[in-house]
């Protein structure tokens, strides 16, 4: 379903965390559908199972998943609250890259030229 | 659940283990780094059963280790050195584990012919290091333990096999809630295996927690700022392990909530800040360091 950068330095249960989140955002991961048992998922990423019962409990306390006893987890639909959180984020990341920008020289037309073109392109997804 | 309260041993006067406690969980696994001549192994022996603890106690799921049979079936321990009969094979070492543990499984034993692909029949003291390694596991999970307590196990082992036997045990703890406890200098092998992790140092436990939340709490800091009078002000303020200046940069190790530090920095507007997590390494070299266990720079 996904890969771990073991060699990474951010914990294994954050990268667990971060990419179903991201997973759940982009809708690549549907509400109501199932994410895979604990067990399978600890074999397919050879990664510790209460590591990655870790990442569930953390997610359904955050309200991305919820879980029904005996069937497993499954994907919560998303909530104002998700998006909230997800959207302080991304205002934090463009926060950055924006000075960037402003350092290397953007003009404010080229920057909205590039979120029309994002715009354009979800558009042609979805069509 | 393992439960060790209070215990030492010593050997010729000297104390090897000083009054440890800890407790694991059911299900976990559990790291125990250390310099060496810790007492790691001095405590894995006394978990086991191996060694009576002189003080404390020493029990699992409630009963006590030492010389109590019942208990003791439960338990595996594989030793730094795996140990085979002379002239045996897999095949009769099997024989005699399936006479010394009541829960041996053949089931189990024939399954993992398909993860360990080693012949039975050939001798084991033909076998290479890691061969003799693979023949311990297999040999290990064949009596079904429901603690399986290991000694630097990951030594000679290839990255196929370590990635193998990661995946058997991670499933046992899955499937059966198999406690786990092992020891370990390779601790990138301990950074992706364990839960839970134990620093010891001359006998003594000096940091236990959990392995996220002790990455959670240790900040690496790198920050280049507008003023040096900043430095002070802001070492005042937070719980520095150590620091370092490398010309303008300047490196902080620092304890406490991610959120909290990032903002101590942001207030002086740095022109660089970067926060990293620590590696389970940093952390047991900086630990160590503050125990007054650091490399020094010698040169002959």
């Amino acid at each position: 379903m996904f890969e771990l950068d073991i060699r990474s330095r951010k914990p294994i249960y954050e990268q667990l965390t971060d990419k179903i989140k991201e997973l759940i955002v982009h809708g690549i991961l549907q509400p109501d559908e199932q994410l895979p048992s604990v067990r399978t998922l600890s074999s397919q990423l050879t990664v510790n199972p209460n590591t990655i019962q870790k990442a569930y409990r953390e997610l359904e306390r955050e309200g991305y998943i919820y879980s029904l006893q005996g069937k497993g987890s499954f994907v919560a639909p998303l909530g104002p609250e998700q998006k909230g959180g997800k959207r302080a984020e991304v205002r934090g990341e463009l926060l950055r890259l924006m000075a960037e920008a402003v350092y290397l020289g953007f003009t404010e037309s080229e920057i909205g030229a590039l979120y029309r073109q994002a715009l354009e392109q979800k558009r042609g997804e979805k069509a | 659940m393992i439960e060790i309260r209070g215990v030492s041993k010593s050997f010729q006067g000297e104390k090897a283990v000083d009054g440890i406690s800890l407790t694991v969980k059911q299900g976990a696994i559990y790291g125990l780094l250390g310099s060496n001549g810790a007492g790691k192994t001095s405590l894995l022996k006394t978990l086991a059963g191996i060694y009576r603890p002189e003080e404390g106690t020493v029990t699992i799921g409630g009963q006590p280790v030492f010389e109590q049979p019942e208990v003791k079936n439960g338990i595996i321990f594989m030793p730094d050195i795996p140990y085979f009969f002379p002239q045996a094979s897999l095949r009769t070492m099997a024989d005699f584990y399936r006479s010394i543990y009541p829960k041996w499984s053949d089931r189990r034993f024939k399954e993992l012919e398909a993860a360990f692909k080693l012949d039975t029949r050939r001798k084991l003291s033909r076998f290479s290091k890691g061969m003799q390694r693979q023949a311990s596991f297999w040999l290990a999970l064949s009596c079904m333990p429901e603690v399986l307590i290991m000694d630097e196990p990951i030594d000679g082992l290839d990255p196929v096999m370590r990635r193998q036997i990661k995946n058997l045990l991670f499933q046992e703890v899955a499937d059966r809630g198999l406690t786990v406890m092992i020891s370990s200098h390779n601790l990138r092998e301990i950074e992706d295996l364990c839960d839970h992790i134990g620093i010891m140092h001359h006998g003594r436990m000096l940091v236990e927690r959990e392995l996220d939340e002790l990455k959670a709490d240790t900040h690496k800091v790198q920050v280049a700022l507008r003023d040096e009078r900043h430095a002070t002000a802001l070492t005042a303020k937070l719980q520095v392990l150590h620091q370092e200046t490398r010309g303008s940069v300047r490196l902080y190790i620092v304890k406490g909530d991610r959120a909290r530090i990032e903002q101590a920095f942001r207030v002086y507007d740095p022109y660089v800040l970067d926060l990293l997590p620590l590696t389970l390494e940093e952390i047991f070299i900086y630990e160590m360091g503050d125990a007054g266990y650091d490399a020094q720079p010698i040169l002959l």
